[in-house]
């Protein structure tokens, strides 16, 4: 039966945890707060460490606070992260994605620093500065910088908080095996996309949507074990997703046979770090989504498919296709996701009766159990200061009164 | 009949086909032998990434599920533009230059985007009686295609 707009705008008649005011997903303000309360406080993957294999090689990374960092492999094989911009009238120096440089030398004046951030030269330093500035106090602004497993390259804006081991924990030891090998990227592409980086993210926290996806139902929403497989939540808002073997042949002719070592053959696996990074194995192929939150119904995604180094052309060749054919850019299943979260924020318009989402489906935990994000929004609501399901106290208050 | 216009007119009639859906018409204009590559050069890793490489065969079985998948409520118009047409091999096969420009238009509304822009670089075979493509590289200009597409460029 349909809704007035009194029951449509009534809370739901649930527990707190299950489910969430939509503006969450809309209000600029609360996109604002996300960035300094969230954002500027975590772990973000920058780039993978076969992106800038040799020394002096670089890569920039768009932060969420809205910073371009650059990343640099010293001399010393380290990589190091700054402020990409020069000390000088804080102009950008470089443009490029990636490249090579010994130095980097602002386009601007001509300031030079060195791969460890050090300014290296001031075109007539004494004759414009006297002793008021000179080279040793005008550094670039590092950032910390940690390589994680996997060969990930890891940042985080804030000096002040946890270590990288810490805040990921041991989210990631389902995969362990899997991200020990010697890891290279072979597949990078962005898609910008007119949503809300909690409804990518969303997605990626349950199998609830495999109805969506052809492939999926054809696959393993029609397996035995299916509905056996458990979330298990992590500290700081992480999740994993117990493994399954995919049986292929329904949607493809044949089976997947080309295993990921540490895997067996058509091994699925999900891993979800807070908050917007996911590993997803489909052996042979692996996949690492990465979010740049661009506004509060704007959000760029980066999918890095990844491959073994040095691996045997056809492995490489086969791994591609599986790859290509579900999660490449014209690949059968990412659009289908992609879309369904636009129209999301389509639907979800900052109007005058915002709806509520619901998380509330309860299956002790297993597939399509909504748990996944229940406790991202756990972490969420800790971290932010504001309960997801009434994020501007309204509710609340009007209870109290 | 005039071999480049013979050549230029499959090229179009190949974009028409996708426009409007009809794979088994695109596939008719393919050669047995047919391969399909989306190639796009990545500026991150500072090198050429394959977005798809098919055969006639597996072009065909992925033609078959996209009907079956979700997809966004768009018609598609592809603009190639034939530049150069290089015969070798005595005449028997042609290579074709083209520049295409691709934009979405939604149904609910009628707004038209800019989507992609691209090169095709054709391998027709003439061989045989009416030219068919012997091969298709799409290489990418645009590499953010926001919600993608999973009909073939």
């Amino acid at each position: 039966m349909s809704r007035t707009s009194k029951q449509w705008a009534d809370q739901p008649k649930l527990p707190p945890t299950h489910y969430v005011n939509s503006r969450i997903y809309t209000d600029d303000a609360i996109h604002r707060e996300e960035i300094e309360k969230i954002f500027n406080r975590v772990w973000l993957i920058a780039c993978h460490e076969s992106e800038l294999p040799n020394k002096f090689d670089y890569r920039t990374f768009l932060h969420p606070s809205g910073r371009s960092l650059l990343l640099i492999r010293g001399e010393d094989d380290s990589v190091r992260a700054f402020y990409n911009t020069c000390s000088h009238r804080g102009n950008r120096l470089v443009q490029v994605p990636a490249g090579n440089a010994k130095r980097i030398t602002c386009i601007f004046h001509h300031w030079s620093y060195d791969p460890k951030g050090a300014c290296i030269d001031i075109p007539r330093e004494t004759q414009g500065y006297g002793d008021r500035i000179c080279k040793a106090n005008v550094g670039l602004r590092e950032v910390r910088c940690e390589r994680g497993l996997g060969g990930f390259i890891w940042v985080n804006i804030d000096d002040a908080s946890e270590s990288l081991t810490e805040f990921i924990g041991d989210a990631l030891e389902d995969l362990q095996v899997e991200l020990s090998q010697s890891l290279e990227v072979f597949h990078y592409h962005q898609a910008i996309i007119e949503t809300n980086y909690k409804l990518w993210h969303d997605t990626n926290r349950e199998l609830y949507h495999d109805y969506m996806h052809y492939h999926n139902r054809l696959t393993g929403l029609g397996q035995k074990g299916y509905f056996d497989r458990v979330y298990h939540p992590y500290p700081n808002g992480h999740v994993q997703l117990d493994s399954m073997e995919i049986q292929y042949q329904a949607y493809r002719g044949k089976q997947r046979t080309l295993t990921w070592p540490g895997s067996k053959a058509a091994c699925h696996k999900l891993i979800d770090i807070f908050p917007g990074t996911t590993f997803i194995l489909r052996a042979p192929s692996m996949r690492v989504d990465t979010m740049t939150p661009l506004g509060a119904n704007r959000v760029m995604i980066e999918f890095r498919g990844l491959g073994l180094k040095n691996e045997p052309a056809g492995d490489r060749a086969e791994r591609l296709m599986e790859h290509n054919n579900l999660w490449g850019p014209l690949g059968l299943n990412l659009h289908e996701d992609l879309l369904a979260n636009e129209l999301q924020t389509d639907a979800m318009r900052d109007g005058v009766e915002a709806a509520y989402v619901l998380h509330a489906r309860e299956e002790n935990n297993t597939t399509q159990d909504e748990i996944g994000m229940r406790q991202y929004y756990a972490e969420w609501g800790r971290r932010m200061g504001r309960s997801p399901h009434d994020p501007y106290g309204k509710a609340t208050a009007a209870v109290a009164a | 009949m005039n071999a480049d216009k013979e050549i230029s007119d499959l090229v179009y009639k190949s974009c028409f086909m996708l426009d409007e859906m009809d794979f088994s018409g695109y596939l008719s204009l393919c050669a047995p032998d047919y391969r399909y590559r989306v190639v796009a050069y990545s500026p991150e890793l500072r090198k050429d990434m394959v977005w798809q490489d098919v055969d006639k065969e597996a072009m065909q079985h992925h033609l078959e599920l996209v009907p079956k998948h979700v997809r966004e409520m768009v018609s598609v118009s592809r603009f190639p533009t034939v530049y150069l047409i290089e015969y070798e091999d005595g005449g028997r096969r042609a290579k074709v230059f083209s520049g295409m420009q691709l934009f979405k238009t939604k149904l609910d509304g009628g707004e038209t985007r800019l989507y992609a822009v691209c090169r095709l670089n054709d391998v027709v075979d003439l061989s045989n009686g009416a030219p068919r493509l012997l091969s298709r590289e799409v290489r990418m200009h645009t590499r953010q295609l926001g919600t993608g597409t999973q009909v073939p460029f």
